[in-house]
């Protein structure tokens, strides 16, 4: 295996729901307009507290500063497992599930913070610069690591301290913060970036302008209507987590939908925000799915993290889920 | 594609017919461009072409790629790729029969739904239509589709799912199982089948290229690199690929993966299509971005054995078939380098056809090939022997005949070459008999103490300098008056005569010794060759008018004699020195009218006043030596270096042979011929004519020197390499500088001396021997070893002898007749005793002995020795063209 370290240098910020308006332009030129930027690395994440976006350095110019605006003061570098693909075992789980035990649960024993990112195509797992050479030490025996310099993939070299780790203290994880699952359901899909300019005003719509009559209350009631929508472009690849009911207003055939056309119902993690010093949150949720082989999405907001799973096992999921709460 | 990037397909088995396909497909039919009128709705493609709209489908949004099915029947299907990662079959222009219905509206799912990059058929097993889509996960990226297969077995589950899609389908339509699945996590940008084995399958992934193997598909052979787009085999070739990356493309061997065997010159613009020529081998199109042109790299020329990194030699040049930017094209499967290429925009369509390039070489034998496209046309010199061509054989093909017929080697009649050369060059003629004229006077004074005994010492080389020095050395100059003969009349031409000017004469060939002017013998001569007016013209100036009149009158009487001579004689008859007679008037003015140029200079003299003689002097169609030998006679000390002077200089900037009679095999002569060379490229002529007379100075002339080894190159060239062998003799006779010195000697093997007969006589050495081996007589060839240290000699690797021993002739049927035998043999076989031995094993033996064992062999004589000796001389196996 694989695990390919990105060369973007992405920034994580929160832009406050009414702060939306001032940073319209940029954010429609990142997604939009992506030949007229630099930026490589753009998702867009809408909460019900929040816009949460994710943007490498060029991106971030675009946008303006405000007080509306938090940014979180590091500078994340994404990571990427890729398989080697010979073993055809075509049932191989999707999602966070793949990597919960490869990757993010030594990096949970070795106390480092991660921030996760699902998209249609891949998973990102998002770690802070500071913390790269302790997540290659980590890394380098399960994986063949590579490091990405001007779109040439080459090996890495382990920076080679080894003096100062802490030996992992494999303590089990129990789930430590609140759950919640809404009620709605939800599709990961993606499009065709050449068919992005006919649906721009839809998405834009969505993105900017439907929350207000929409809104079904902030709190993280279970069986709720949450107002959830993500949008990323990434390397050209096009990625879009919306509801059921949103996805219905996109025309025939423009939304990659999959034979299957699975739904996946939500997860939310934390009653409070949960920061981001605090490690092996996805830990605790991911590995109790892996065990159980249910594939699942993880994306990390500034506040809450949110799993997705098949909505046909939501029930065992919860029922895991509060197995593993109630351990504690 | 979505509306901006148009493609175009070529039907596989249609060559009229073509799909474009950019928000829709359209299928064309192209045909002749109409007689008379073009219909409504044909598009002309060219000059000759015109194209037909037949059937447009736009059923299938977002289309991505599309491919062709390549069997006969259904002939218009095609598979379309979506954005969604769905491939639907189509067909275009068809009335929905029986075998198409089957087929047409089929659908294959992805499992996760992504962009489908690229699409191919296989080409053997036409049911596999192979589909590269994006990557999507864990998910696999290349997906080989069997179109013949019926229905997804768990149809039943996915139409439970299928929530979110929208589109009606008939589900037994729909395949949802792939037949084979390639390429996890990973994504697929172009794929081709490999026509060495149907069963392989190329694919352009995420940074790399793959080879799967579907008899194996958890195997692939890959190699890392950039140039993933657009993978296509060489239909010539099939190990040889291009694929490319942004602006640069790159060619793969499949024998050799690693690396791309070359990498063509980077475009400053992405590319967007590369495709092999489908008509001629090695031509790679490529097409950029934003552009007008098409650039074409033709890899004819394999690359040269030595050295593997060497980079096989590409031309690279562009072709511009339209005017608007190219949005795509294709080239047509069956004509030659034709494409059809479609606009960027609007869908404008251009039929083009790549002109050839033309390679052209001329052979050492005058004729000229040139080859373009298919063909080679091959372009001879008209030979033509019986009628007389109108058109002047080439110089090469005359130097040619003249070699053959041995130009330039006859040198004791000097004259006689003329004849060899063909005998038809005026120039020619004049040139071998001035030689001759010139080598008979140095040769009469070299050995007959005759009156030119004076003459002899200092002026001796005089002979060889030309007329022109000849008279600018003239002391002496009687005037005399005389008569006309047979007539007491006194002329009132002076006559002019010093030694010189004899000996000038007599290289004029006028007259044969001095100093009296008798020039019968000439005249005899001329009568003979039928010269009758020029006969006339030289007795005339040699004041013996009643002569002219009795040769005039014999030329007219003789067979087929011109009667005209006659009357032309009668006029000459009516003479009168009378200034104002009526006869010098009409003679004056109507001797121009003359065809003849020695009748009309004969006029010119009895009209003319003494010492103004221009009316001769200047007769360019008169032969210089006559003119020369005129003005000798009747010019003044004044005026006739003057008119020399005059007349050389003409001579040499005309490059005129004539004019070597007055420069002489000088300086001035080598000019001469360096004008004439430069005008004719005769550098035969010129170099028997400077090795003939020429003194050596003459010959240490740079431009003496470089016709010469034209010449021996030429006759190299040809093979004639005993011509070439006899011209170097002649060369080493008359310029004994040009031996060349030995260059090969035989050294002993264990004392490293020369057993050569010039090393071993040097005084020093103080030895008698003098022959061994080497081309020596028998009785003195017996000596078999080193002249030095008395070691053998080394075997012949076949007869097992010392070398030295003779080659024994083989035994006859008769004793008698051996002897006979014996005599011719060694004279003719000399060269059978040679050392000879090849340089890579370094066996060898005698000469003759190698050449019979090859006759019949490859390799070496020596056991175990596996060299191939004479193949590996190159030269060894051409056969000379003039082996006579």
């Amino acid at each position: 295996m694989e695990l390919h370290i990105l060369e973007h240098s992405l920034k994580v910020a929160s832009i406050e729901k009414e702060g939306i308006q001032i940073c319209t332009h940029g954010l429609m030129k990142l997604a939009f307009l992506a030949s007229k930027t630099r930026c490589k690395f753009f998702s867009l994440t809408e909460t019900p507290e929040d816009y949460t976006i994710i943007v490498d350095e060029e991106g971030f110019k675009e946008l303006p500063q405000s007080d509306l605006i938090s940014v979180a003061d590091a500078t994340w570098l994404a990571l990427n497992v890729v398989s080697g693909g010979g073993n055809a075992s075509s049932s191989q789980p999707i999602g966070v599930t793949k990597i919960a035990k490869s990757v993010i649960a030594p990096l949970a024993d070795h106390n480092i913070s991660v921030f996760m990112l699902s998209t249609y195509q891949t998973d990102f797992i998002l770690v802070r610069e500071r913390d790269l050479p302790m997540v290659m030490h980590t890394l380098s025996s399960e994986f063949t690591l590579l490091r990405v310099v001007n779109g040439e993939t080459v090996a890495a070299h382990d920076l080679g301290v080894t003096n100062g780790f802490v030996k992992p203290k494999l303590v089990p994880r129990p789930i430590i913060h609140p759950l919640s699952s809404p009620s709605n359901m939800f599709c990961v899909t993606s499009l065709d970036p050449d068919t992005l300019p006919s649906v721009a005003t839809l998405l834009m719509d969505v993105m900017f302008y439907s929350g207000g009559s929409k809104e079904l209350g902030t709190s993280s009631e279970d069986s709720s209507h949450i107002r959830f929508f993500s949008f990323s472009l990434i390397e050209g690849y096009i990625s879009l987590v919306m509801d059921e009911q949103t996805a219905q207003r996109f025309p025939n055939n423009v939304l990659f939908t999959s034979a299957s056309g699975e739904l996946w119902k939500m997860v939310r993690i934390g009653g409070q925000p949960l920061g981001f010093d605090e490690c092996g949150i996805v830990a605790q949720i991911s590995e109790p799915l892996a065990t159980a082989d249910i594939p699942a999405y993880y994306i990390s907001t500034f506040k809450f993290d949110h799993a997705l799973v098949p909505e046909e096992n939501i029930q065992s999921v919860i029922k895991a889920l509060r197995t593993e709460s109630a351990a504690q | 594609m979505s509306g901006s990037k148009p493609d175009i397909l070529w039907s596989p088995h249609h060559p009229d017919r073509y799909v474009i396909c950019d928000s829709e497909l359209g299928l064309y039919r192209i045909g002749p461009v109409g007689g008379t009128e073009t219909k409504p709705g044909t598009l002309p493609l060219s000059e000759e072409t015109a194209a037909t709209l037949l059937a447009i489908n736009s059923d299938t949004p977002y289309m991505k790629c599309v491919a062709w099915y390549p069997k006969h029947e259904p002939e218009c299907l095609l598979a379309v790729g979506q954005a969604n990662g769905r491939v639907v079959l189509t067909s275009l222009g068809q009335s929905h029969n029986s075998t198409c219905k089957e087929l047409v509206g089929k659908e294959f799912v992805p499992k996760h739904a992504r962009q489908c990059n690229t699409l191919a058929w296989n080409p053997v097993d036409n049911n596999l239509l192979a589909a590269g889509l994006d990557k999507h996960r864990a998910d696999f990226s290349v997906l080989i589709w069997d179109i013949s297969s019926k229905f997804a077995p768990e149809t039943s589950v996915a139409a439970e799912k299928i929530r979110i899609s929208t589109v009606d389908l008939d589900s037994s339509m729909v395949v949802t199982k792939p037949l084979y699945e390639l390429g996890q996590n990973d994504a697929c940008l172009s794929l081709c089948w490999l026509f060495r084995d149907p069963k392989l399958l190329l694919a352009g992934m995420h940074r790399n290229l793959a080879i799967f193997d579907l008899r194996n598909t958890s195997q692939k052979m890959f190699v890392n690199t950039k140039a993933i787009q657009g993978v296509t085999v060489d239909p010539h070739f099939h190990d040889r690929v291009a694929s490319f990356f942004e602006g640069q493309v790159a060619i793969w061997d499949l024998r050799k993966f690693e690396k791309p065997v070359l990498t063509l010159t980077e475009q400053s613009k992405p590319l967007t299509k590369v495709a092999w020529c489908p008509t001629r081998t090695g031509l790679l199109a490529t097409l950029t971005r934003d552009s007008n042109v098409i650039r074409l790299y033709d890899m004819q020329h394999t690359p040269t054995p030595i050295g593997d990194e060497t980079e096989p030699t590409i031309i690279e040049r562009s072709v511009q078939p339209c005017e608007s930017q190219i949005g795509s094209f294709a080239w047509h499967p069956s004509s030659q380098n034709r494409m059809v290429v479609v606009s960027a925009t609007n869908r404008v369509m251009t039929d083009f056809t790549v002109f050839e390039r033309i390679s052209l070489a001329w052979s050492s034998t005058t004729s000229l090939m040139w080859a373009c496209g298919r063909h080679l046309y091959d372009c001879a010199e008209d030979s033509a022997e019986g009628a007389e061509s109108t058109v002047e054989k080439d110089i090469a093909t005359k130097m040619r005949e003249r070699a053959q017929s041995r130009y330039g080697h006859d040198t004791l009649q000097v004259w006689r070459n003329h004849l060899l050369a063909g005998g038809n060059d005026p120039q020619l003629k004049s040139l071998w008999y001035d030689l001759s004229y010139i080598l008979y006077v140095s040769h009469m004074k070299q050995c007959a103490e005759d009156m030119e005994l004076k003459l002899q010492g200092n002026k001796q080389s005089l002979v060889y300098s030309g007329i022109k020095n000849i008279i600018r050395t003239s002391s002496g100059t009687t005037e005399s008056r005389r008569c006309w003969i047979g007539s007491d009349r006194q002329t009132d031409v002076p006559r002019f005569s010093s030694e010189e000017r004899c000996l000038a004469l007599r290289l004029c060939g006028w007259i044969s010794r001095g100093p009296d002017i008798d020039v019968e013998t000439f005249l005899r001569s001329l009568e003979q060759e039928r010269e009758w007016e020029r006969a006339a013209a030289i007795a005339l100036f040699n004041l013996d008018i009643r002569r002219a009149i009795q040769i005039l009158n014999k030329g007219a009487t003789m067979e087929k004699g011109d009667l005209n001579l006659n009357v032309v004689a009668m006029a000459l008859s009516g003479y009168t020195d009378e200034k104002s007679s009526l006869w010098r008037e009409m003679c004056s003015s109507l001797r121009l009218q003359l065809k003849n140029p020695y009748l009309c200079i004969m006029f010119a003299f009895l009209t003319s006043e003494p010492g103004a003689y221009d009316g001769v002097l200047y007769e360019s169609s008169v032969a210089v030596r006559d003119r020369v030998a005129f003005a000798c006679m009747f010019l003044s000390d004044a005026q006739l270096p003057h008119y020399i002077d005059k007349l050389t200089n003409e001579m040499k900037e005309a490059g005129n042979l004539e004019g070597i009679l007055l420069t002489g095999l000088t300086k001035d002569g080598v000019d001469l011929m360096e004008s004439f060379v430069d005008r004719t490229g005769d550098v035969q002529t010129a170099s028997f004519c400077t090795l003939k007379g020429s003194p050596g100075e003459v010959l240490k002339d740079p431009r003496v020197q470089c016709w010469i080894e034209n010449y021996r190159n030429l006759l190299d060239a040809w093979r004639f390499w005993h011509k070439r062998a006899e011209f170097d003799i002649l060369r080493g006779k008359l310029d004994p500088s040009s031996k060349p010195l030995a260059q090969v000697f035989v050294s002993c093997n264990f004392c490293g001396k020369s057993i050569s007969y010039s090393c071993s006589a040097m005084p020093h050495q103080g030895r008698g021997f003098s022959q061994y081996g080497v081309s020596g007589s028998p009785t003195k060839s017996k000596v078999t070893s080193c002249p030095g240290c008395r070691k053998p000699l080394p075997r012949c690797a076949l007869c097992l002898m010392n070398m030295g021993t003779p080659v024994s002739s083989c035994s006859g049927p008769g004793k008698s007749d051996e002897k006979v035998d014996l005599t011719r043999e060694n004279k003719l076989s000399q060269f059978n005793n040679w050392f000879t031995w090849c340089h890579n094993c370094r066996h060898g033996g005698h000469a003759g002995h190698m050449l019979s064992w090859f006759r019949d062999h490859t390799e070496c004589p020596v056991s175990a020795c596996t060299c191939k000796c004479m193949q590996l001389d190159t030269t060894g196996n051409l056969v000379p063209a003039d082996s006579s």
